[in-house]
Formats: structure tokens, sequence, C-alpha cells
């Protein structure tokens, strides 16, 4: 078994390194920190089902990078460079002014679109390996009870979120088996949704009958201790983060 | 400890009351089940006592509850979390942390009890549930007996004056029930804790409960002791009824109190009636197939031949490899080493129409089939799917469950009608081969017998093969022909169900249990020996 880190320890660094990225802008750097972070991750699983959000985490980041991109050619301020290639201009009405659609796409528009996807990708990568990183039930412990109400929200999404792919999985399999391998999205998503919600539900409900939130304060059973192994992931990350806001 | 007095519930949308005046009043230290059909409305009675309903889910809630003399009216919840422990019907879904130890102390955290209080409770309740050897694992990774016993852990550490608990053994296999029931029992007698339970599976609990609340179809509410009302019940179970069938005076709800009244039946010397095995054509060809996830073999060189028109149940306990064994046949998966073939064909290469027509199978979650917004919807999009004549699912669907309507949404159909609706597909395309994995798990009797005659008919009619995951040891016992038990991956048995189940003090259904050692395993079979005998 892996020493147990303190369950804020990951959100903080995640929160640092991504204020470093947003201040340093630099895409190359933004791919090797995604590198490294997927290489902790792998080397910190203990496969838990909420692990699976950081592989999500980086096919979402590839969605937006490949959206932004797309968009970033057919949409847009035109930014004057070399010429790649054109694309017909479609007249908009007169009351948008300032956005056009079409028109020459240069390098430098083009690659400005994927540094910026890469840029929002890898700020979406990182907190997915927070969250992977990161019990859900164990961040829930942490969070002091004023902000009950949320609380409760985060709780539920956070351990739904993991749960519903298990599910997804379970009920496009009993589709498969049923003859229809490839099922239409309506198959899988009315059930996956009927039970979410019931499973939430359920949660809370479990939540609220052994007193959540009942008390003001709240007491810990053997309280999460603050170690050196999370102090030394942190000054590594205010180290880094440091680093990226003042080069 | 808990009084009930003129309360009536009726939900949100909805003009079907669910309680109607309903009076009673629950001792300390009292064991109290509550029975009733599927739907009946047992568990918004259990989530009354502490508030959940209608806190929680709404509704309009008439007269008062009192608990320890706290309307329930009154107070949330939250507020009754030291008097009121509940135990959900599913309680991993309930669970708030991922560590045993955690997840028991989490109740008392959230009160901000101190922390040496926290220790000490948390090694009592521990040692009392026999959990100290999976302190420190994760939840997840337990078996269903070992999580009930958390979740039951986590309520009684609050040291709560009332347990409450909605079916808590439909999961478990025998064993892991009885485990559970015997603790339960404990807690009663021991420290006198007040305990309510809802249960469809009568002949687990009835021993152990003092009174019954019973609520019947059309919304009235009897209460009394358990001779009781079982003497007039309509749900009742099969110790009850071979009490009624043989005309004794007094019903017995536990195993030795029948034995004592039905001694002179067991006197009688008839020739056991030979029941041979189905040994028609093969079906499903089963040679050495093994399996294993990871470093754990799931299946070790398993070999079985299923014949046509033969029911076969699968047993074994959480965890014996049941779901691998059905996986493999009906073609989850390629069988890593070893060969199934069914009807001529390896199921893991069946697709689409080919794959409806050879192999049917019913997940355990049936709803996991469902996407329509009504029944009528659901019914002619299997009629597509499975290309015959439009209406064809309905009517099946009507012969098994009348009365049905078809506007209605699937999820809010009960348990015993949403998997008719399933099993009314699937069989719409009237499968060579059907495969259920714990269909059973929320049915009433009533709902269960339907089921089982349902299945007879179709292996019977069609000559049919019929493969069933069960822990239902009273549905074995009436309706199937032949058991293959599995434990550690391995075959340990395979024979008729009266070998089988007889074989296995824990596995034996209760009639069995009485007439013993006589090898009758249902009422019928005591019938028919009876009317042989001068």
């Amino acid at each position: 078994m892996k020493r147990q880190l303190h369950p804020l320890t990951f959100w903080i660094c995640a929160i640092l390194i991504a204020i470093g990225i947003v201040s340093l802008d630099n895409a190359a750097v933004s791919i090797a920190i995604v590198g490294a972070t997927a290489i902790l991750v792998y080397q910190r699983r203990e496969g838990y089902p909420w692990e699976k959000s950081f592989s999500l985490s980086l096919k979402f980041g590839l969605a937006i990078l490949i959206i932004r991109t797309v968009v970033g050619i057919v949409i847009g301020v035109p930014i004057p460079g070399r010429n790649l290639f054109s694309l017909p201009i479609v007249n908009l009405p007169s009351w948008m002014p300032g956005i056009r659609v079409g028109g020459n796409v240069t390098l430098e528009r083009l690659s400005s679109s994927i540094h910026e996807g890469i840029i929002i990708a890898t700020l979406i990568a990182l907190f997915g390996a927070a969250t992977s990183l990161t019990s859900p039930h164990k961040l829930l412990r942490v969070t002091p009870s004023f902000i009950y109400e949320v609380g409760i929200t985060l709780v539920i999404a956070t351990s739904l979120f993991p749960q519903l792919s298990t599910s997804a999985t379970r009920i496009r399999r009993a589709h498969t088996l049923r003859g229809s391998e490839k099922p239409s999205l309506r198959r899988i998503a009315i059930p996956l949704l009927e039970e979410s919600l019931s499973r939430s539900l359920h949660l809370a409900a479990a939540m609220d009958s052994r007193g959540y939130g009942v008390s003001k304060k709240r007491s810990r059973y053997r309280p999460q201790r603050w170690l050196t192994i999370d102090s030394t992931y942190l000054s590594i990350a205010t180290f880094l983060a440091l680093a990226m806001v003042i080069a | 400890m808990i009084t009930f007095s003129n309360v009536s519930l009726i939900y949100p949308h909805s003009t079907k009351t669910i309680l109607e005046d309903l009076s009673f009043h629950i001792e300390e230290g009292e064991m109290v089940l509550v029975m009733g059909e599927t739907g009946s409305g047992k568990s918004s009675l259990l989530r009354l006592i502490n508030g959940l309903v209608p806190h929680h889910t709404g509704g309009i809630l008439a007269g008062d509850i009192s608990v320890d003399g706290i309307s329930t009216r009154l107070v949330k919840p939250g507020s009754l979390a030291h008097l009121v422990g509940i135990v959900g019907q599913n309680p991993i879904q309930g669970f708030v942390t991922d560590i045993v130890e955690e997840e028991i102390a989490f109740g008392m955290e959230s009160l901000n009890f101190s922390p040496d209080v926290m220790r000490k409770r948390v090694e009592e309740i521990l040692d009392l549930l026999g959990l100290a050897h999976v302190r420190d694992r994760s939840i997840a990774t337990l078996s269903g007996g070992e999580q009930q016993r958390v979740a039951i852990g986590a309520a009684l550490v609050m040291h709560p004056k009332v347990l409450v608990l909605d079916e808590p053994t439909s999961a478990l296999d025998p064993i892991a029930a009885e485990e559970v029931l015997s603790i339960l029992h404990r807690l009663v007698h021991d420290l006198s804790i007040t305990v309510v339970i809802a249960e469809h599976r009568l002949e687990r609990v009835i021993q152990f409960v003092d009174r019954i609340v019973y609520i019947e179809g059309d919304g009235s509410t009897s209460i009394g002791s358990a001779e009781e009302i079982l003497r007039t019940a309509e749900l009742v179970p099969p110790i009850v009824q071979l009490a009624r069938a043989l005309n004794l005076n007094e019903i017995g709800t536990s195993v030795r109190e029948v034995r004592r009244n039905t001694e002179k039946f067991r006197e009688i010397e008839v020739d056991p009636e030979p029941r041979p095995l189905v040994r028609n054509e093969i079906a499903i060809e089963i040679e050495k197939v093994s399996h294993s996830y990871g470093n754990s073999m799931a299946l070790k060189e398993i070999s079985a031949s299923l014949h046509k028109s033969e029911i076969v149940a699968v047993m074994g306990r959480n965890g014996a490899g049941k779901s691998t064994f059905l996986n493999s046949i009906v073609g989850l998966h390629a069988p890593q080493s070893g060969r199934v073939v069914v009807n001529g064909i390896q199921p893991a290469f069946l697709k689409g129409q080919e794959r409806r027509t050879a192999i049917g199978y019913i997940p355990q979650e049936p709803s996991d089939l469902l996407f329509s917004t009504s029944v009528a919807e659901e019914c002619r999009q299997a009629d597509r799917d499975n290309d015959v004549a439009p209406g064809t699912t309905e009517s099946l669907l009507h012969r098994l469950v009348p009365g049905i309507s078809a506007t209605a949404h699937p999820m809010d159909l009960s348990e015993g009608q949403r998997l008719a609706l399933v099993l009314s597909i699937v069989l719409s395309g009237n499968p060579e081969v059907l495969v259920l994995d714990e269909p059973t798990r929320g049915l009433d009797y009533r709902a269960k017998n339907t089921f089982g005659v349902l299945l007879k008919e179709f292996a019977s009619t069609f000559n049919r093969t019929i493969v069933i995951a069960t822990h239902d040891v009273e549905l074995v016992a009436e309706f199937i022909d032949r058991v293959i038990f599995i434990a550690d991956g391995e075959i340990v048995a395979d024979g008729s169900t009266l070998d089988v189940l007889l074989s296995s003090p824990a596995f034996a259904p209760q009639v069995a249990k009485v007439m013993s050692p006589k090898p009758w395993l249902t009422i019928g079979d005591v019938l028919s020996a009876l009317e042989k005998t001068p």
C-alpha cells in the first residue's frame, strides 16, 4: 500500500500549477507537465474506480483541443502571416461586426488556436489527475461542515462520476448481449440517468439520516495528518508555479 | 418506543394513498417485521420512522409518528441520528467513505463526538460484528455479507434505540443472510434494541420476529404476533403453507416447532418417487472452461452439459464464480481456455438477430434494458427488434402480469412488473436458451410463483433450456430440475435438485428441514406422498 497523502495535497498542487501554466502560457511546457502528471497518476494507481477520471479528462481535453482548432480555422479574427489555405468567406449580417467566417487561414492563426486548445486541455488534465489521485470520500471528510449543502453536492458529484462509467459499461454489455452491438445513445443514457438519479438520492438520504451537517462542529476520527511527503509535493508544485509565473 | 397514530401518507403527483390510518405501538426490545407485496409501502413505512419520509421525499403526512417521545414531523432525519439507525436496501449506495473504520466513524464525526469516544466505540462495533479483520480494507472489496455488516455497524455505533433495516438479506446467499440475521437477533436480546425490518424472504426472518405489521394489497394494515398474522395472511413462508396444507392446528414459525407437530407425517413409509433428470439432446456443452481475472481464477476447468427443456439453477456463495459461469454461457467473453457451444454455435461470436434467437439474457438489473417512456413503446420496440408481428410482446406481457398499464413509465413499475416486462421483451424473440442472473430479488411470493410457473411452461412447451443463477432456495426447490453448485470456481455438486439441496443443510429449503430425513422438498412432494399412503 502506498503512503496515504492528505486529500487536499493534489488539489492544491493542481491549482498552483494551473496558475503557473496560465501565466506562463507556453504549449511545450504544458505538454511536458501533462506527461509528468500522467506518469505520476500511473505510479500511484491502486485500482480505485475514480482513477479512471484521468484518462477521461485526457479524452475530454483532446476533444476540446480539436473543437478549438476547428473553430479557430473557421471562425475568428484574421491574423496576418504565412497563408496556408483559404476558405470561402461567408457573408454575415451587418449587425455582427468583427466576426468572420471562413477566409484565409494563416500559420499564425492555426498555431494560436492549437496553442489555446493545449492550454485548456492541460488545465482539464491537471484537475482530472487531482480527481483520480484523491479519494472523493476522503475529500469530503476534510470539507468543513459550514458548507454542508455544497459538501453534499460535491460528494455526490465526485462519487457519481466514476460510478457512471462502470454503470455505462454494464448497461452497454446488457445491450450487446441482447444483440444490439451498437446501441443508440438513448438506450444507454436513459437507464444510466435513472440509475444515477436514484443513487444520488440514496446517498443523500443516507448521509442525512446519519446526521451529516447537524452539528456545527465536526470532530475527526483519526484525523488525516499533514505528512512530510505532502509538504514535499506541495513545495515542488509551488516552486514550479513560481518559476512559471516569474519566467 | 415507536408510536404511529392515525398515520396516512400520500406522495406528491399521486392519487394513491400509500398508508391509510395506520396506528400501532412498538415496545422497546421488540423485533418487528413489516411485510406486504412489492410496492405496498413497506419502505415508506420504514422511512417514516426516522423522518426521511416526508422530509426527504415530500408527500402529505397525516397523523403523527413519535420515536422515544420525539415527533418525527418536527425534526429532520439528521437530528434523530443518535436515536434511529437506518440501513437501506442497497448498503453500497449509502456508503459515504471508502474504508471500513472511517465508514463506521462517519456518523459520530458528524455529531462531533470526541476522538477518544469514537476510538472506543469503533473498536466495540468491530468486535461485535466480527469486522476487526477487515477494518482498514476498502468497502468495495468486501463480500455482500460483510458490506451489510458494515452498514449495520455504522448505524449501531451511534448507540441507537431503534434499528431499521430494509431487506437486509435480499442480495445475500443463505449463509451470509443467516450471519446477518443472527447478529440482529443477538442485538435484540442482549442490548434490547428495537428492530424494525422489511423482508420478502419470510422464510429467512420469520423465526426471529416477535410481531408483524402486514400491509395488505388494498392498503389496510394489520398488526399482531407472528402466529396471528400468518394464520390468515396471503403471503406466507413455505413453513406456514405446509402447516396449512396439513391442516395443523398450530402454525409454527420455526423449523423446530413445526417438526414437533408433524412427527406422525414423517413416520409413513413411501417409496420415493424416482425423478429422472432430463436427458434430451444437449443444448449447451461446456468443456474444461477456465477463466481468470488478473491473478484470481474465477473458473477452474469446468465441464457440464445442459439439455433441452431442462431448467438448471446455478448456486453457490457470493463470489464463487456463478456470474463468470453465466457470462461464459452467454458469450460475454470467449473462454480463456476450454470450449462453450450453445446449440452448435460458440456464443462469443453471436451477433444481432442471431443472438436474440439463440440466447435470451436477463441481466441482474433488468432495467438496464429499458429505455422508452412507456410500456407500450417498449413492447413495440421489442416487436421491431425481434421481427415479430406487432402486439406479440404486449400480449405476452399481459399474460404474465394482467392489468399492467400500457402508458405507464417503465421506471414507475414495481420490481416484479419490471422483470415481467423485460422477460416478455426477451421471450418475444423466442430464444433457444434463456439465461437469468438473480431474477427474483425483490419479488414477493406471489410474483415469484407466477414467474416460476412461466419458466416451467416456457421450457416444456418450446423445449428450451433455462439457466438461472440464484440464492433463492425455495424457488429452486419448487421449480427447478437440476442444480449445479459452484464453490471457489469449481463445480462441487451437479445433480437433481433433490440430491443437491438435501445434501447441504444451509441450502435446504424449509419443508425439507421440517420433513428430514424424508426426501421431500416442497409441499407438493409431501402431499403426494401422503396421498399414496392408505
